[in-house]
């Protein structure tokens, strides 16, 4: 099976009286086992010509749900300070804002369609699944 | 300002027929701004007791809400493979998605709604954090 890990990153020397430094790389495995995801949607780049209203970029019907460790990678890839991605679960159920350079990287239990919504035109955007192709 | 970085790097071998080798670097800024994001909790690190359900994590009522660019941190640093994390969002419990052993996520977040946690066994260790601004951007 494959390996795949993720690692994170948190730096800062101001954000608090000390210096912040925080690495964790998780090795990516189906729910309960030690076995690494299998699935994996490649990232698409895309490039909306109009704004969008709650656009599919993870369709639930597509994965095994509930028993899963999916991951979704999303990233705003837009130039500038003001043009966000709101990133929402199916129903209108806010994550948050994306802005110009923001990613974000969420456990998945494929039960909701993930949706993005944009405000501007030609915002650019990158996404991406790393899943298991069954239940666990 | 205070200046944070958040980089992820993805990387797989044999995932697909080309290797994944991903890094990308995000400067956490307020909403529509340059300007750092000028909070943070710091990182808390639970170990619970006994199972939880619907635990809240992340407080609303604690946040300038809806033009945030606000981060929220969350790790399940238990042992073993079995023990997962539910993630959920706001007061119907909305469920995410889970995290086990060693996963970790890292989302945006704009202040409506709570982040609740569910833990699946008794002694889990769970690490959290947010960086926030402290007032919505206009």
């Amino acid at each position: 099976m494959p390996t795949t890990t993720a690692t994170l990153t948190l730096s800062s020397a101001d954000i608090t009286g000390h210096n912040f430094n925080l690495t964790s790389t998780a090795t990516l495995t189906k729910a309960g086992g030690s076995t690494g995801l299998d699935e994996f949607t490649g990232i698409t780049s895309r490039t909306y010509a109009a704004a969008q209203t709650d656009t599919v970029v993870v369709a639930d019907s597509i994965y095994a749900s509930t028993t899963v460790a999916h991951k979704v990678y999303i990233r705003n890839t837009a130039s500038g300070t003001s043009d966000y991605i709101l990133v929402e679960l199916e129903g209108n159920v806010i994550i948050g804002r994306l802005y110009p350079g923001d990613w974000m990287l969420m456990p998945y239990g494929g039960t909701l369609d993930v949706q993005v919504t944009t405000l501007a035109t030609g915002v650019t955007i990158e996404y991406g699944v790393l899943s298991q192709s069954a239940a666990s | 300002m205070p200046t944070t970085t958040a980089t992820i790097t993805l990387n797989s071998a044999d995932i697909t027929g080309d290797a994944l080798s991903l890094t990308k670097t995000a400067t956490l800024t307020k909403a529509g701004s340059n300007t750092g994001l000028d909070q943070f909790t710091g990182i808390t690190t639970v170990v619970y007791s006994g199972a939880q359900t619907a635990t809240k994590i992340v407080d609303a009522a604690d946040y300038a809400d809806t033009s945030t660019a606000h981060k929220v941190y969350i790790k399940n640093s238990a042992e073993g493979t079995s023990d997962f994390v539910t993630v959920e969002l706001g007061g119907s419990n909305v469920f995410m998605g889970r995290l086990y052993p060693g996963d970790w996520c890292f989302f945006p977040y704009d202040g409506t709604l709570d982040v609740d946690i569910d833990t699946s066994a008794a002694g889990m260790k769970v690490e959290y954090g947010v960086f926030s601004q402290s007032v919505a951007s206009s």
